[in-house]
């Protein structure tokens, strides 16, 4: 073990600039969050509570958490269990196997923001090829942006899209980094693919489900560009998510301190949600397959 | 019978991998076609293919690099920049992110009743607030500063920005790396800065280009800091490109624009990629 | 004897020097034309001769404006211009739509000035008022200026000051393409389904029968289907301009003043009057005759659906009429805009706020929506606000304006009396000369009217306008009824303007009611 002396000095500088950066901002916006800043009065004057009274019933907000939770839950379990998969297909040598790693990893490393318009004009109901390719399969006019429910799929369809990527990485690179002997071990007693998988792969990879699960579910809630060029929150509010929200309210409204309240809130919510997650997740796993050792 | 089975579990392999490339590229292919028409290739419903469905045209792709004063975008400019400050504000956040994430890993550290994995869970949960909250404190920060327009300021930022992913990755990471290769570094005599990046890191391989590619990839598509913390002087590549969704969409330059930001990650997941498959990097340390 | 020679010497000297000077002012003239592709330098302080004499080294400008090409192009081109006539630097910085306000806000609210110059929508002036620096009068004695429209001088002003330079002027009217309505076939298959000829539309149900009548087929032979109406319905797109259009006409009543969003007395909304009822109700209706999608169209989708010929009838800016008159528009020269009424749709009821009752019309009561168009102006903040006038000044000459009005693209869109010559439009557009007659008698028609709707200018106006389109885009989306919607809107107007000052509010809302009531703002009460 390196001398524990030195422990401060790797964890500090890295610890310093992101306080010295992150904590101005972070401390910042809640006493914006006190204030009542609004596009007419701008500056921090103070109100007290009353940005939190009004965040608490603000209906708006709510049901943008709502739909939010609903959106990221789809998205990260259909991205984890697709790129888990792809990730445990091009683990071993396979034919093109190169070739495929490489085209999977391709979708992350395109710009959200821009590639969000491109799929607009590939969900366009009359001009765009989505349409255009179902109607030689028979099926016509799917209203992708049009109607609530396949809205909300047509989002999740170009996050999965475009982030399953990340996962397969992830879970490859993990995938990549366990040791052989356990293997070893199953193929001794005769273990099948599935059994294998199950008994030793899964449990082995545990740490590293949990730290791509949340940092996708992190990622995914502040999923506001592509709704943005997509369908701005519509048809009527059914895809509007608390960041996209939030954005609205702070930016093209200047309803700033209302919004700085909301936004700690939020942020509030998603720490305890997300903390409660990782620990809950962490027993299940880890605790499991510690009982197994 | 066993090499039936063997067969039909390859064809769903590859069928399964082939469909998933089909829908991977699908979009790829489409913008590609896109950015050769015009008016006409896109008012009167979907084509695809040029010459026999419509009349292609550079004009997407000229429209890139010409200058706005005639009605151009010149990316070039803010392609550079984005370039540089991708690069340099990744390297920052790799260098001290894994130092931190090595810290977390291998040592002990006690704030009251909170400890390391708390440490780490505050790293990440820095990435939680969306970035249109921050985008008034950051700029009063930066004004503050007077860091407002330059590209410092923005690297500043991202850097912030990019320290949670690093630390995230690489603490899952380096747990799963086991603690002999600390001992031998050690044992060089070298003091424990100079081990960890001398000996240690070099040997990170997968975790480290996973964290590289994963911060060269969020700050180069970061959008909004890049719009609302710059003026005149800085341009960074998502905002400009962002600008032809205004009003009336030119399809085919925006198409352009989505492949032309994608090249310079290819490149660089093209690196990862082969370095990835070089084995089974485990077995390095193993032996 | 010598002294003669001399003096006939030095005439002929004189002579020569002003015959080449005479030369050179004509070649330099020559010169701009060639140049800068202008038809003509008009003269005066803004023309290209006398923007050259001005020389600006050393000093700097910044203009944040829109993307390229609407108002952008235009602004990076002529900025290029300034440059190399003055000698001045230029930067010219592009921002989205959708953070064109923010990317002002920000630094005016924060005190971080950078922008000599900005651009936005007018209808942003009640936030922008406090900091804009007003136009010197000098330039508001200019002939370009006095040539602008009463209602865009009108909109360029705030509490008495012109606070907005007019470099465009917007609005939304009825356009539709022709032939259709003349086919004999479709004439009796109509009069057989609906009892009555085939004409061109005057109110929002005649618009509603025409357009299902038109919906679903394909009348120009084209191979694809066609629709009845597009629209801008997009929610955070700038639908709110496409509700106002559609619910004029049935809520701003000719006869009542005092308000047309507020009761300027009382500041209580009218946003849930049975006017802006009825309006929701028809365009909640006109889903079904709008092309798959129509519910998510923002501007550009109408552009390239109304534009490229895919139904029948629009409402809106002048943005798809212009795409449509390109030189490879399908339906070039096919189409045709207005009504015999007026520009827009109108209604024979139209609700009396005041009277509580539905007030009846012979003739279909129009309403036209002079829409907010970009608005630019100087900060007051700035500390090169002479050179930023100047600019103004260079941007909006005639050369330049006659130049900018033809390229669609850029955004520009007629302002000045001058602007409704229909022989311009022939002669510079190539334009049939019915088109050109039918677009100057419809601008002509708004810049008469007197029963106008026009945005609602105060500050916070995104704050209305966003609540507003968050409860009708339910409504459209079947989630609510119009009443419920309007009734929501309503409630979150109260408590907007209570939270931004019901006084500030009205204040500010003064200034619209001058624009509505045609009155100065001195004799609003």
């Amino acid at each position: 073990m390196i001398d524990s002396r030195y422990k401060h000095i790797f964890l500090f500088p890295a610890l310093l600039v992101l306080v010295a950066i992150i904590i101005f901002p972070l401390i910042y916006t809640v006493r914006l969050s006190f204030s009542g800043w609004d596009i007419n009065r701008p500056g921090l004057d103070s109100v007290g509570w009353r940005n939190y009274a009004r965040a608490f019933v603000d209906g708006g907000f709510w049901n943008s958490m709502g739909t939010l939770y609903q959106m990221v839950f789809f998205c990260v379990l259909f991205e984890y269990t697709l790129g888990f998969g792809l990730a445990l297909l091009l683990w071993k040598q396979v034919k093109a196997g190169r070739f495929f790693r490489l085209l999977f990893i391709i979708p992350m490393c395109v710009t959200p923001v821009v590639m969000a318009v491109v799929w607009k004009t590939i969900f366009h109901e009359t001009l765009g090829p989505l349409n255009d390719i179902l109607s030689w399969f028979g099926i016509s006019g799917v209203p992708w942006l049009s109607e609530a429910t396949p809205a909300f799929i047509s989002i999740i369809l170009v996050d999965v899209w475009q982030w399953t990527s990340l996962m397969f990485i992830l879970l490859l690179a993990g995938l990549m980094s366990l040791p052989k002997e356990p293997y070893e071990a199953a193929q001794i007693d005769g273990a099948g693919p599935i059994r294998t998988f199950v008994h030793v792969t899964f449990p082995l990879m545990a740490p590293i489900t949990i730290g791509a699960l949340v940092i996708r579910l992190i990622e995914s809630s502040k999923l506001m560009e592509t709704i943005y060029a997509m369908t701005s929150a519509g048809p009527g509010s059914a895809t509007e998510t608390t960041s996209y929200l939030l954005y609205i309210r702070s930016l093209r409204e200047f309803q700033i301190g209302y919004t700085a309240s909301l936004s700690i809130i939020y942020l509030v919510i998603m720490i305890i949600a997300l903390a409660l997650f990782a620990k809950l997740l962490s027993r299940a796993l880890i605790g499991r397959s510690e009982a197994r050792t | 019978m066993r090499g039936a089975r063997v067969n039909l579990y390859s064809g769903l392999k590859y069928g399964a991998l082939i469909i998933w490339a089909v829908f991977v590229v699908a979009p790829f292919l489409w913008a590609l076609s896109t950015s050769f028409k015009s008016d006409n290739g896109v008012t009167g419903g979907a084509t695809y293919i040029p010459f026999l469905e419509y009349e292609p045209t550079l004009d997407g792709w000229a429209a890139l690099f010409r200058d706005t004063s005639s009605g151009g975008i010149s990316m070039q400019g803010p392609y550079l920049a984005s370039l540089i400050v991708s690069l340099v504000s990744s390297g920052i956040a790799l260098a001290l992110g894994t130092l931190a994430a090595y810290g977390l890993s291998r040592f002990t550290f006690r704030a009251g009743p909170l400890s390391n994995s708390d440490i780490t869970f505050f790293f990440i949960s820095q990435r939680i607030m969306p970035p249109a909250i921050l985008a008034i404190p950051y700029f009063l920060l930066l004004q503050f500063t007077g860091l407002l327009d330059t590209h410092i300021g923005l690297i500043l930022v991202y850097v912030a920005m990019l320290l949670p992913i690093v630390v995230w990755v690489m603490v899952d990471f380096f747990n799963t790396v086991p603690t002999e290769l600390d001992e031998a570094a050690m044992i060089d005599g070298c003091n424990p800065i100079q081990a960890f990046y001398r000996i240690i890191l070099p040997n990170c391989g997968p975790g480290l280009v996973v964290a590289g590619l994963l911060c060269i990839i969020f700050s180069w598509s970061e959008f909004f800091f890049a719009l609302t913390l710059s003026f005149a002087k800085v341009q960074m590549l998502p905002p400009t490109i962002v600008i032809l969704n205004s009003n009336k969409v030119p399809w085919w330059s925006l198409s352009a624009s989505a492949l032309a930001s994608v090249v310079p990650l290819v490149i660089v997941a093209f690196f990862l990629e082969r370095y990835l498959s070089r084995g089974n990097l485990a077995g390095t340390i193993r032996e | 004897m010598n002294s003669n020679i001399l003096l006939a010497a030095g005439a002929l000297g004189l002579a020569g020097l002003i015959a080449v000077g005479g030369a050179r002012s004509a070649s330099a003239e020559t010169d701009y034309i060639a140049k800068y592709g202008i038809k003509a330098d008009a003269p005066g302080m803004c023309s290209f001769s006398s923007i050259d004499a001005k020389d600006y080294s050393g000093h700097e400008l910044t203009i944040l404006t829109h993307a390229v090409p609407v108002m952008g192009e235009p602004a990076a081109l002529h900025s290029k211009q300034f440059e190399e006539l003055t000698g001045g630097k230029v930067n010219v910085v592009h921002a989205p739509f959708g953070e064109l306000y923010q990317k002002v806000m920000i630094p005016f609210q924060t005190g971080q000035h950078v922008y000599d110059i900005v651009y936005g929508g007018s209808y942003w002036i009640g936030d922008w008022a406090p900091h804009l620096a007003p136009v010197p009068q000098k330039y508001l004695d200019l002939p370009e200026m006095k040539d602008v429209t009463p209602a865009y001088q009108g909109v360029a002003s705030w509490n008495g000051q012109r606070l907005q330079y007019t470099v465009d002027g917007d609005r939304n009217y009825f356009k539709y393409i022709r032939p259709p309505f003349e086919d004999a076939e479709n004439q009796a298959k109509f009069k057989a389904e609906y009892g009555r000829d085939l004409e061109v539309p005057t109110t929002w149900e005649e618009y509603a029968e025409v357009a299902t009548f038109f919906n679903g087929w394909d009348w120009d032979g084209d191979g694809e289907l066609e629709y009845g109406s597009t629209e801008i319905v997009q929610r955070d797109n700038i639908a709110f301009s496409n509700f106002i259009t559609r619910v004029a006409s049935y809520a701003k009543n000719p006869n009542v003043t005092g308000g047309f969003w507020f009761d300027l007395d009382t500041m209580t909304p009218q946003v849930n009057n049975p006017g802006f009822v009825k309006g929701l109700e028809m365009w909640m209706a006109a889903l079904k005759y709008m092309p798959p999608g129509g519910i998510n169209f923002g501007i550009g989708e109408e552009i390239f659906s109304w534009g490229g010929g895919q139904s029948l009838m629009s409402v809106t800016w002048d943005d798809a009429f212009i795409q449509a008159m390109q030189e490879d528009s399908p339906i070039r020269n096919k189409i045709l805009v207005g009504t015999k009424y007026g520009p827009s749709m109108g209604s024979k009821k139209v609700w009396n706020r005041v009277a509580n009752t539905w007030d009846e019309f012979e003739t279909p009561s129009v309403a036209p929506y002079v829409a907010w168009g970009w608005g630019a102006g100087v900060s007051k903040y700035s500390k090169e606000q002479e050179m930023a006038f100047d600019w103004f000044c260079f941007f909006s000459n005639y050369a330049n304006t006659n130049h900018d009005l033809l390229i669609g693209r850029f955004g520009v869109n007629p302002f000045r009396t001058s602007h409704m010559d229909p022989a311009y439009w022939e002669k510079e557009a190539g334009w049939n000369t019915d088109v050109a007659v039918s677009y100057t008698n419809m601008l002509k028609g708004m810049a008469t009217n007197t029963n106008r709707v026009f945005d609602l200018r105060v500050p916070g106006v995104n704050q209305y306008y966003t609540a507003m389109m968050a409860s009708v885009s339910k409504a459209m989306a079947g989630e609510m009824s119009a009443q419920a919607a309007l009734d929501e809107v309503a409630a979150e107007w109260i408590r907007i303007t209570e939270r931004i000052g019901v006084d500030v509010v009205r204040e500010a809302y003064k200034n619209v009611v001058a624009l509505e009531d045609n009155v100065s703002l001195s004799a609003v009460k």
